[in-house]
């Protein structure tokens, strides 16, 4: 039989206290310690099962007391507690905390006995402690080439084990920290250092609102995702419920068992201390009595003599008050006194003032009516020179002006302002028409006489011509036929001037008055009519007398 | 609260709390007052406290004059406190009236005196009282007069004396009904101008410098 590195796994003995499935491991003095750790087993050196020792099977003679009690080949013999230092941990079967652990590890040793037997084998099937497997393993295939032995089938040259785990399950020492990282990284190769700047965030924080609605929508991803998770969980077909009174356990079903380690067993455990009790009072202290009792006797007036002990108080009391009266009466009278004066003072001021007051109002009457008084005499003065200028302006007036009126009806009567209405009104009215009147006889005058000058030139002409005629014939005749037509004197040429003027002046007679102009042509002709009527005769007598009456009158008006 | 019996030490003398101030109100009185007999005045003193009279003391301390006119003790400021004591009635008996001026520490025969001069019973008037102290005190009527005011005037001390004319009046009419130096003539035509003056001011109040010309100091 290969006792070979049978690395049994000795179950530990689960103490109560102790947590996380740590037992002691188990220990035992054995002889044989595996010399090989062939997986790189770094933890344990398990105490080599001396063919003997462990096994449970065999249920001998080890030093594992424990063991001794149990006579079944089984699973958790416990180990005596050996030196655990390095062995900290015990390498057996300990269920994953995460997954269900085996309850039956825990039990205590005693307890394994019967009841554990049937499950032990199903036990150490599903065994996740690796390290346990090859132990149950090597229990199993312990208890089978014992069987084996018993039945003589088989043994190996190498026993079967499970895959070691890699991972180490166990810390080296309780003492030693857990290291994280276990190779010492460069601080500046390690991304869990901050780089960059510390005062601002990195974009993606600083904006606080995407984020939330990132975050939402993280959040709600993750929970679909967990929904549909869920949801096909329910779906998936799932191994039925475990039958009343049983329980399913995970196994594994695979053909080469390994050791699953990467989660290490945690177990938590709680403890508790009582509730504090209130401190009790402290007992009082009573030292012992030591020394010895005396006694006396006080009369009445030895003790406290009031006159005496009062005579301070008093002399404070009475002291005190009288300084402080005296201080307080100081006060008062230096403050009325201040207030005294004060009033006095004001007294004395407002007669003052009022006397200020008087003076200052006499004052200004005085003055009032001194500004009265003189402007008065002002005034008087005023008028009295008004009047003074006003009289000399009068006199002077006066005498400039006194020669003024008659100069002024002098110059006015120089200058015809004063005329006698009826000379005037002749002068305006008549004379002018007299003038008309003349003008008109006058006029009337030369057109008759040149009418009467063209009659007789016609007349001479006539005459000449007859005459020229009548140099063949008589000429007188027709003369007198001429002449008494117009009204004239005989004589050709003199006679028809003489009739002009005759006609003239009969025509003139119609006017009143003469003229000054018509005297000279009437002078002149009746002066040349004076002087040729000498020589007419007959006819002429007639028109001589009216001619000279006209002649008298022309004379008269002439001569006037 | 009584001794108790026995009285182990000193802390255990209980002095009443009224008492300082009792004792301290006494002794500022009796320094403004300054009476002759302390003992008198005190009794005095206490007995007008306990019944809740005006006290005999003078509102301010006067020093005491170096010549005196008279030299029977009364004040202006003694009369004061006879006027504080007294005004709240118009009569005062004689009786509690001698009581009183026995207080003040003062003469009795003055007191006396001044009732000579206008003699009555049991009781007296006692603006007639005041205005014949006045009267002792100074010589003149109108020294009197400017006695009075300043007794009987409410304004303040140094301010102007004034009082009201009926009362001014009265009293002036009083006095110089006991002098027998003065004609009523005079008299009525001093009223008459201090009449005018009183009602322009119209308060009818008359003061000290309208009939008494102070000298000055």
């Amino acid at each position: 039989m290969d006792a070979g590195p049978v690395k049994e796994r000795p179950v530990h003995r689960r103490a109560r206290g102790p947590a996380g499935g740590r037992g002691y491991e188990p220990e035992v003095s054995i002889t044989e310690v595996p010399s090989g750790n062939p997986a790189g087993r770094n933890c344990l050196k398990f105490p080599p099962p001396g063919g003997t020792s462990r096994c449970p099977a065999t249920g001998g003679g080890a030093a594992d007391s424990l063991q001794a009690t149990r006579g079944k080949p089984r699973v958790a013999p416990p180990c005596c507690a050996g030196p655990l230092a390095s062995h900290p941990l015990p390498r057996e079967p300990r269920p994953r905390a995460s997954q269900h652990p085996c309850p039956w590890h825990y039990l205590h040793v005693s307890d394994f006995h019967d009841s554990l037997t049937p499950t032990c084998l199903r036990a150490h099937l599903h065994r996740r402690g690796g390290s346990s497997t090859p132990d149950m393993a090597s229990a199993m295939t312990d208890h089978n080439p014992r069987a084996a032995e018993a039945s003589g089938t088989y043994t190996y040259t190498s026993r079967p084990r499970a895959v070691p785990c890699q991972r180490r399950r166990y810390r080296d020492s309780l003492l030693q920290p857990v290291d994280e990282s276990m190779t010492y990284g460069n601080i500046m190769y390690d991304r869990r250092v901050i780089r960059g700047n510390t005062y601002a965030l990195p974009a993606g924080q600083v904006p606080g609102q995407p984020d939330p609605l990132e975050l939402q929508r993280q959040q709600q991803a993750r929970r679909k995702s967990l929904a549909r998770k869920r949801a096909q969980a329910q779906l998936r077909p799932r191994t039925p419920e475990p039958v009343e009174g049983r329980k399913h356990v995970d196994v594994q079903t695979e053909l080469y068992l390994e050791e699953i380690a990467d989660r290490i067993v945690e177990v938590d455990m709680e403890c508790q201390t009582d509730a504090f009790l209130d401190r009790p009072p402290t007992p009082l202290f009573i030292p012992a009595k030591t020394g010895k009792d005396v006694a006396t006797q006080i009369l009445i007036g030895e003790l406290f003599d009031f006159d005496l002990e009062v005579k301070p108080m008093l002399q404070v009391l009475v002291g005190k008050t009288i300084e402080q009266a005296l201080l307080e009466v100081m006060e008062e009278e230096e403050l009325a006194n201040l207030r005294a004066n004060q009033y006095a003072y004001e007294e004395i001021r407002n007669v003052e003032l009022a006397e200020v007051q008087r003076l200052e109002e006499q004052e200004r009457r005085h003055r009032e009516e001194k500004e009265r008084r003189k402007k008065q005499q002002w005034e008087i003065i005023h008028k009295h020179n008004e009047t003074s200028q006003k009289i000399s302006a009068r006199a002077f007036a006066q005498r400039y002006l006194a020669d003024l009126l008659p100069s002024v009806f002098d110059s006015l009567r120089n200058s015809g302002y004063f005329y006698d209405p009826i000379e005037r009104d002749i002068e305006i009215g008549f004379l002018p028409w007299l003038m008309n009147e003349v003008e008109k006889t006058m006029e009337h005058c030369m057109v008759g006489r040149t009418v009467l000058d063209m009659l007789i030139r016609e007349v001479v002409e006539r005459r000449l011509n007859n005459y020229e005629h009548k140099e063949d014939t008589q000429p007188s005749m027709r003369s007198d036929d001429v002449f008494r037509g117009p009204n004239t004197v005989a004589d050709p040429s003199v006679s028809l001037e003489l009739q002009e003027s005759t006609i003239s002046q009969s025509q003139k007679s119609l006017l009143d008055k003469h003229s000054q102009e018509s005297n000279p042509t009437e002078e002149g002709e009746p002066v040349s009519k004076n002087d040729q009527g000498e020589p007419k005769e007959s006819g002429q007598e007639e028109l001589s007398q009216p001619e000279g009456s006209w002649e008298q009158e022309s004379n008269s008006a002439g001569g006037q | 609260m009584p001794l108790p019996d026995t009285m182990f030490c000193a802390q255990q003398i209980h002095i009443p709390p009224e008492l300082p101030d009792i004792l301290k109100q006494f002794t500022k009185a009796a320094i403004r007052t300054q009476p002759v007999d302390v003992l008198q005045w005190s009794a005095g003193y206490f007995s007008a406290l306990s019944r809740g009279d005006p006290l005999p003391v003078k509102d301010r301390i006067e020093m005491p004059v170096a010549t005196q006119k008279t030299d029977t003790g009364l004040t202006q400021g003694l009369l004061k406190v006879l006027h504080k004591q007294c005004s709240h009635k118009q009569y005062v008996e004689l009786k509690d009236l001698e009581k009183k001026w026995k207080n003040l520490c003062l003469p009795i025969e003055k007191f006396r005196a001044i009732l000579e001069l206008d003699p009555c019973d049991e009781k007296i008037e006692w603006i007639k009282f005041l205005a014949l102290g006045c009267s002792s005190l100074g010589g003149s009527l109108k020294a009197a007069m400017k006695n009075v005011c300043e007794i009987l005037t409410e304004d303040p001390e140094g301010g102007p004396a004034r009082i009201p004319f009926d009362t001014f009046s009265y009293i002036y009419q009083y006095l110089s009904g006991l002098d027998p130096d003065h004609p009523p003539g005079e008299r009525e035509l001093f009223l008459a101008t201090l009449r005018e003056k009183s009602e322009s001011r119209k308060n009818n109040m008359i003061g000290l410098s309208d009939f008494y010309l102070g000298k000055k100091t």
